[in-house]
């Protein structure tokens, strides 16, 4: 009964932290677009434009290294027109990401069906494998988890105390935040909000592309319509849980990650519970969480405001 | 001037998606005669097809109208789709439970509820935005997930079907259905709500106190609350009909289409409607004639994958394109024209 318990514990963390890593990824790439200004709802095209292009490079050269290479342009092809529609053409940011979720929807499934046609065995592409860690993955529960998983999630790990250095003990970092919160300042202070807006806008695409990249290469080993479904909106509610802070994100995702991962644990076992109060979760977390941050102001000023220059 | 280069841009960006789409169609390699004619045939080939047409555009002109009138307030309410469910499910409630009364009242009263359910839906989040500034983008987008998840919750527990192993709502009474125009197509009276709806929502809007005020808050809700105009108050009654014409094109669905609850009734309608409402540019007309020229768009895509072998997310496509070159165009008109 004890290994048992302390099996489905060990189980589950994996599960929870193999979820949490795409989710992670878009999450860190959205948080840098947030704090520059930057509201992008096109997260879940970045993903899934990810997705794709991750898996079409690496189907066609066999190397998994040309897929995130792939997956990444393909993210940032789309979050780079979300940034120009923004930052240049000053248009509304959540309307122009929507309808860039229609883009990359109706461009992947097409070409998808255009290359493979419609088949019932899925064309399969390599995927990384795991490397334990010696010593440090036999530590009970936790080594599984953390220090017995594919290197993409280390890498995650280890993007998230880059970005949380770059963030908040960089120049550069002070700048993004400068530019989310009172453009006008920054630009007075020397600061270009546009070229700042449009670096996080191209970090969101890397990001968030391998986030993407992290389904095909990693999760799945291929590619179908619509494999993100829904997950970018879920990176969006990470990086409000997480508070637009990329320690948080990483947590946040986590425990996402483990009410998934506990839902697909309870189908399995045929509890009469419905999947859906699982999924419903961290939806309903997140409204609550806006709900308790009444008054103490976390988001960034100008979030989803065009900075006009030439306005006074 | 204004007038040549706001009619030129306008043959631009239709000739720009024409060419994509012709563009699209070659590369998979159809025949593009036989593919364009599949996608008018498809819409305008027979009566049957053209009726189809407006079977798909009625729930979204309804959901297209609930985010035009958001969107005149400046509530940018990306919830559609969520307070369509909404709708759907308090309709088939009331359809199913409330005791029997005559046919037009119950499915009046199905709709009103629908229309309520909705609009509570909306108005949460309306609410919150006008009393405690929380942005509504992503609050309305975590209210779809919820309903959604709600339905599947509904279908599976209470309202569920217990002679049926498949997740979905007993069937209303058969002749609980909005009766049919034109037999034998699916052409339903959820057409003639969603034009009475139009006109109402263009007569509030236009030729009421109340309408002249959402939309002077939504033009600026500094000067508005300066002149006494309670913005607050208006953010959320703007939210509450918003919301409820959304729930009216669940209840449509509901009563005129599906006949139960079920899941994924709504293929996006919600996400499309606020395509609709930007191509209709917020006016009740400009939604009406959008939700037609979309309803037939994906149509026409769906005949056009049947007949031709172009997949149907060619409609996606030029959807997206059709939003990210409208968005553009403003720029360039109000650019080139000071």
């Amino acid at each position: 009964m004890e290994t048992g318990l302390i099996g489905i514990l060990t189980a589950l963390l994996v599960a929870s932290v193999r979820m949490a890593t795409p989710l992670t990824l878009a999450g860190l790439g959205e948080t840098f677009s947030e704090k520059s200004g930057i509201l992008n709802i096109g997260l879940e095209g970045i993903m899934l434009s990810g997705a794709f292009f991750s898996f079409i490079s690496a189907y066609y050269s066999q190397s998994i290294l040309l897929g995130l290479i792939g997956g990444c342009l393909g993210g940032v092809f789309i979050s780079m027109i979300h940034g120009y529609l923004s930052v240049r053409l000053n248009v509304d940011q959540t309307i122009a990401g929507l309808a860039l979720n229609f883009l990359a929807l109706g461009l992947t499934s097409f070409f998808f069906l255009m290359a493979f046609g419609r088949t019932t065995n899925l064309p399969e592409c390599p995927v990384v494998h795991r490397i334990a860690i010696p010593l440090l993955s036999d530590i009970p529960i936790i080594g599984p988890a953390f220090f017995n998983q594919d290197p993409f999630i280390y890498f995650t790990f280890l993007l998230v105390a880059l970005c949380y250095i770059v963030l908040h003990r960089t120049e550069w970092g002070i700048n993004i935040q400068a530019t989310g919160e009172h453009p006008k300042a920054a630009d007075a202070a020397g600061i270009s909000v546009s070229g700042t807006r449009y670096r996080a806008a191209l970090l969101n695409g890397i990001f968030g592309g391998l986030g993407g990249s992290y389904l095909t290469l990693a999760m799945l080993g291929f590619f179908m319509e619509n494999i993100t479904s829904g997950k970018g909106y879920i990176a969006l509610v990470v990086v409000i849980l997480g508070r637009r802070h990329p320690v948080g994100v990483l947590m946040a995702a986590i425990l996402v990650g483990a009410a998934e991962a506990l839902q697909f644990r309870m189908q399995t076992m045929g509890f009469g519970i419905p999947s859906q109060v699982f999924n419903m979760f961290p939806y309903v977390i997140t409204v609550l969480v806006l709900l308790f941050s009444i008054g103490k102001n976390r988001t960034p000023a100008a979030l989803g405001e065009p900075y006009l220059r030439n306005n006074r | 001037m204004k007038i040549i280069r706001e009619l030129g841009s306008f043959i631009l960006i239709a000739g720009i998606t024409t060419l994509v789409g012709a563009i699209l169609v070659l590369a998979v390699g159809a025949d593009a005669g036989k593919a364009f004619g599949a996608f008018f045939s498809g819409i305008l080939g027979s009566f049957y097809s053209f009726t189809e047409v407006l079977v798909r555009a009625t729930p979204l002109i309804l959901a297209g109208l609930g985010v035009a009138v958001a969107f005149q307030a400046r509530f940018f309410n990306i919830g559609a789709e969520g307070q369509l469910y909404m709708g759907a499910i308090a309709a088939t409630w009331a359809g199913l439970y409330l005791p029997s009364m005559p046919l037009y009242l119950h499915l009046g009263v199905a709709m009103m509820a629908g229309f309520l359910l909705g609009g509570i839906w909306a108005m949460i989040p309306g609410f919150l935005k006008s009393q405690y500034k929380i942005p509504e983008v992503i609050n309305t987008i975590m209210f779809n997930y919820i309903a959604i998840n709600i339905v599947g919750i509904l279908v599976r527990t209470v309202m569920a079907n217990k002679t049926s192993p498949l997740p979905m709502s007993p069937r209303l009474a058969d002749d609980l259905h909005l009766p049919f125009l034109a037999d034998p197509t699916r052409l339903h009276a959820g057409l003639l709500v969603a034009l009475v709806c139009a006109v109402l929502v263009y007569l509030f809007l236009y030729k009421t106190t109340w309408g002249f005020e959402l939309r002077a808050v939504g033009n600026n809700p500094r000067a508005s609350s300066c002149s006494g105009i309670s913005v607050k108050k208006t953010i959320v009654i703007s939210s509450l009909i918003s919301g409820g014409l959304a729930g009216l094109a669940g209840g449509s669905e509901i009563l005129g289409v599906h006949g139960r609850l079920l899941e994924g009734i709504s293929p996006e309608f919600g996400y499309i409607a606020i395509i609709v409402a930007l191509l209709g540019r917020n006016h009740p007309l400009g939604v009406v004639l959008a939700g037609v020229g979309i309803a037939a768009l994906q149509i026409g895509a769906t005949t056009m994958q049947r007949r031709a072998g172009v997949p149907a997310s060619i409609s996606l496509i030029i959807m997206g394109l059709l939003v990210i070159l409208i968005l553009g165009r403003q720029y360039w008109v109000k650019s080139r024209s000071t």
